[in-house]
């Protein structure tokens, strides 16, 4: 530290330090319960996830929200204890049970002292293999969401969600509805439905067990085998075909009407690839050039140049299925139009022209320098471990995540960005003020713009 | 459990800028954060928003780091970073693979000494729409979500540090020009009123070397000038004051808040466990009696703010159901605030347990532990004092909370913001 400082140039990074995270042993009880134990002990804490196959994808439309209602009301009650004395009985360990619920999973997760461990899981798996969904729990969990749907129609963000899955994906698919259920559907939730759901898909066949922390795995073995040894079933896979989602290549436009919106929440989306695909990687990379970094060439126009926005990001929602590929900002109203034609030529340049060399491997570099963060505590690691049981990755996904990412090339990025984005059927989203938006919108070329009422919003919401 | 045992090594430069480094190699990773003490406490009249505005600017651009260059060489390197601003402090933290030590501390010391030069009016123009975005987006364009600044006009008395909002007014954001912000830079980003604190792999001889070698030269600067305005004020309100608001809200909404003592007062530990025994979990009063019992609320909750000038404030909402009348919600919300005095011993090691899993999960993070230990540093003169917070929680007595509960939870401090949906009628007028 001797030398005197040079501030006109960015010091030199010192000797990269490995980071190796070992694969996880695959393990599983004889129920077929997959377990993953991670050992961490730098505190004496520990992350445990129970990750089951009961996602709302798998619902049809006459019982949309099912899925994300029946883990609302898994903590209602058990054969032994009300839900009251559970709420106790687990916050006396200092533990708050997580239960949620989207597409694809239900996910049970927890953060405990180490040496409240054993009881945890026993809670656990109280919860999850005998719950007894009180009538009075069911009752209230249904009030609750239909009143949060009332809540989301007004939330202009939550309704721009809501409507770009609707606008994006054909009726009949289930990504065209929001997660959390459309109100016909809530309404007829019941215990029966609840009881129903969880006998199909709370088994343990597609199951599986996270640990990671403070803790020796050959005991947690012996806990979970006490715990959840018992359990037993398979969880079939759905029949029913989904409907392919694809339309003609352009630009779809459309304003969901607030008068006097101060603002307006734009989405620009369109069907992206389920989590699987071989571009995962390259679309990683693309993604983050565009609009998945604070850098990204969206950003520095929307906000830094032009100053329309707080921030936009664009994002892939990989699923099991193709979930979608999204652009969200919130702008101000008087620059909407501006804000659209600005977005959609940045997708269109880079789309056509290619990103430059330097954005690709800056990009890679920060996808794969940030992943020892999403690796840094035992919840992030419990978390990302779910995932890979979820979508049947490999067990040394994580430990060549960094060199798969380092593998992508300016040329992988831009095929992988033209095959999933180019020639592609787009939905322009605008909830905001039409009579101030919709005339400049006409004017971008994109053929005409549609104007969503509060009459004609699609039925997802409670009325009155 | 007596202290939490993470290694903290506290120094102060000769400019003034205190250092805190905190060594953990799990991962080689490492959590630089700096607080400033300034937040919108210091701002005066005309000048809201001014603390949130500046932090806005510090990213525009130092005078050996042009504009967004900050942002380029931190993801570059695999690094996540941001700022905040709250009544009493800035923070600006980056978390980065430890390797990239020295980019962060040239990064960070090039914008606490040499930013007066780099600021434009062209970079100022942009920030501030950019700012007047953020607050539509946060506040002005959803619902409820003016609450926070009806209840800091109603709990802190006008001239009083706290009685606005951070974000500001638009009017204010828009008026600032770049005189103001380069005297608001000299007045308060100095090393003196600075604490910089690193966290992860690093060996802390070596790290507190890099420090002085890229803030050492920084010149001192005189301590900033007094809090504006009011600070000391009564304990409590005096009364029950409300706001009813008539607006564009899909359900009818109770916010309730009043002052408590502030977060260096050993009494501060008592509102915090009281509010948790209230509104935090599934076992809480609220939940208990309110969402699962009679069912009156959707969701109810509580929180305590750990805020540091003449007072403290807690705020507790409970939503209701659609057509319910909001003056029985308050009703109910106030009624089991005041039954905190038979709070039980059941329930206070309830609330001990949970926030002794929270701790420890958030010292975890080394960006959150970062934080922590400067927030210590800057609030309370010792980093170290992270060390032993959890002994004050559980060193707090059933009868310390009833106390509280007594003293704080009447009546006489009460501030109400009562959100009731319009009808189609009032909507169209």
């Amino acid at each position: 530290m001797s030398l005197p400082l040079d501030r006109t140039q960015p010091p030199a990074p010192g000797p990269l330090r490995s980071f190796e995270f070992p694969p996880v042993p695959e393990d599983s009880l004889g129920n077929g319960l997959a377990l993953r134990i991670v050992r961490l002990d730098r505190l004496p804490l520990v992350s445990t996830m129970l990750v089951l196959d009961a996602g709302e994808a798998l619902l049809p439309a006459f019982r949309s929200g099912m899925a994300q209602l029946t883990g609302r009301a898994l903590q209602g009650g058990t054969g032994r204890r009300s839900g009251e004395a559970l709420a106790e009985a687990l916050e006396n360990l200092g533990v708050e049970l997580g239960v949620s619920t989207g597409w694809d999973a239900t996910t049970i997760s927890l953060t405990s002292h180490a040496d409240r461990l054993a009881d945890a899981l026993a809670l656990v798996s109280e919860i999850v293999l005998t719950p007894s969904f009180p009538e009075a729990e069911i009752d209230r969990v249904r009030g609750q969401r239909l009143a949060s749907l009332r809540q989301r129609r007004m939330s202009p963000s939550a309704l721009a969600e809501d409507l770009t899955g609707y606008l994006v994906y054909p009726p009949g698919h289930p990504y065209a509805r929001p997660a959390s259920g459309v109100a016909e559907a809530v309404s007829g939730f019941d215990r029966v439905a609840a009881r129903e759901w969880h006998a199909q898909r709370y088994r343990p066949g597609g199951a599986g067990l996270v640990v990671v922390g403070d803790v020796d795995p050959d005991e947690v073995r012996e806990l979970a085998t006490a715990s959840f040894g018992d359990w037993t079933g398979e969880v079939s896979q759905p029949t029913a075909e989904t409907p392919q989602a694809s339309g003609d290549p352009g630009v779809r436009m459309v304003v969901a009407h607030r008068p006097g919106a101060v603002q307006s929440e734009l989405r620009i989306g369109t069907v992206g690839v389920g989590r699987r695909h071989p571009d995962f990687f390259a679309l990683q990379v693309l993604n983050t050039i565009l609009g998945g970094a604070f850098t990204s060439r969206l950003n520095l126009n929307l906000r830094e140049r032009n100053g329309f926005t707080y921030g936009v990001r664009s994002r892939f929602s990989f699923r099991r299925g193709s979930g979608p590929f999204t652009i969200s900002t919130a702008v101000g109203t008087d620059v909407t139009v501006d804000a659209v034609g600005e977005a959609l030529g940045e997708l269109k340049l880079l789309l056509e022209e290619g990103p430059r060399e330097e954005e690709v491997s800056a990009a890679r570099d920060f996808l794969a320098g940030i992943f020892p963060l999403q690796m840094e505590t035992s919840d992030r690691i419990a978390s990302q471990i779910t995932r890979l049981i979820l979508y049947g990755l490999p067990s040394d996904h994580l430990s060549t995540y960094r060199d798969r990412i380092r593998g992508v090339s300016l040329q992988d990025a831009w095929e992988a960005g033209r095959r999933v984005l180019g020639d592609a059927a787009y939905v322009v989203l605008v909830v905001g003020d039409a009579d101030e938006i919709a005339p400049g919108l006409e004017e971008l070329g994109h053929g005409p713009v549609e104007i969503l009422s509060e009459d004609s919003l699609p039925p997802f919401y409670p009325n009155s | 459990m007596s202290g939490l045992g993470i290694p903290v090594l506290e120094h102060r430069l000769a400019n003034g800028l205190r250092v805190v480094l905190s060594p953990d190699h799990t991962v080689p990773v490492v959590a630089v954060n700096l607080w400033y003490g300034v937040g919108s406490r210091n701002e005066v009249a005309g000048q809201t928003g001014f603390a949130h505005l500046f932090e806005h600017m510090m990213f525009q651009g130092s005078s050996h780091v042009p504009k967004n260059r900050h942002f380029e060489l931190v993801e570059r390197a695999g690094g996540t970073l941001n700022a905040t601003t709250w009544f009493d402090r800035t923070n600006y933290f980056d978390t980065l693979p430890s390797h990239h030590l020295d980019l962060a501390l040239w990064l960070e010391s090039d914008r606490m000494g040499w930013m007066v030069p780099a600021l434009t009016e062209e970079t100022l123009r942009n920030q501030q729409a950019v700012v007047m975005e953020e607050k539509k987006q946060r506040y002005d364009n959803r619902p409820y979500g003016d609450w926070d600044e009806r209840l800091q006009r109603l709990v802190f008395p006008k001239g009083h540090p706290y009685h606005h909002k951070v974000i500001g007014s638009m009017e204010d954001i828009g008026a600032a020009t770049l005189e103001d912000v380069r005297a608001f830079f000299s007045t308060y980003y100095t090393p003196g009123n600075a604490v910089l604190t690193l966290c992860g792999d690093f060996d802390p001889d070596d790290a507190l070397a890099r420090v002085d070698h890229y803030f050492g030269e920084i010149p001192a600067a005189p301590p900033p000038p007094p809090i504006p305005g009011t600070s000391h004020i009564p304990s409590r309100i005096g009364e029950t004051v409300r706001d009813l608001v008539q607006d564009d809200v899909p359900l009818p909404r109770i916010y309730l808040a009043g002052r408590i003592p502030v977060y260096s007062d050993p009494g501060f530990h008592a509102a915090q466990l009281g509010m948790s025994i209230l509104g935090e979990g599934r076992a809480s009063r609220l939940f208990r009696n309110l969402v699962r019992g009679s069912g009156v609320a959707k969701d109810a909750g509580t929180h305590a703010f750990p805020l540091t000038t003449g007072s403290g404030m807690y705020v507790a909402w409970l939503t209701g159901f659609h057509g319910a009348e909001p003056d029985a919600l308050a009703g109910h919300l106030t009624s089991e605030m005041e039954g905190l005095v038979e709070a039980t011993e059941q329930e206070l090691d309830r609330v001990k347990a949970l926030a002794s899993t929270r701790m420890l999960a958030s010292i975890e993070d080394v960006s959150e532990r970062a934080d922590l230990l400067s927030m210590f540093a800057c609030l309370f003169g010792t980093a170290e004092r992270l060390n032993t917070e959890m002994d004050r929680l559980l060193a707090v007595s059933v009868e310390d909370v009833r106390s509280f509960g007594s003293e704080y939870l009447g009546e006489d401090n009460r501030a109400l913001v009562i959100y009731e949906p319009e009808t189609e009628d009032e909507r169209a007028a």
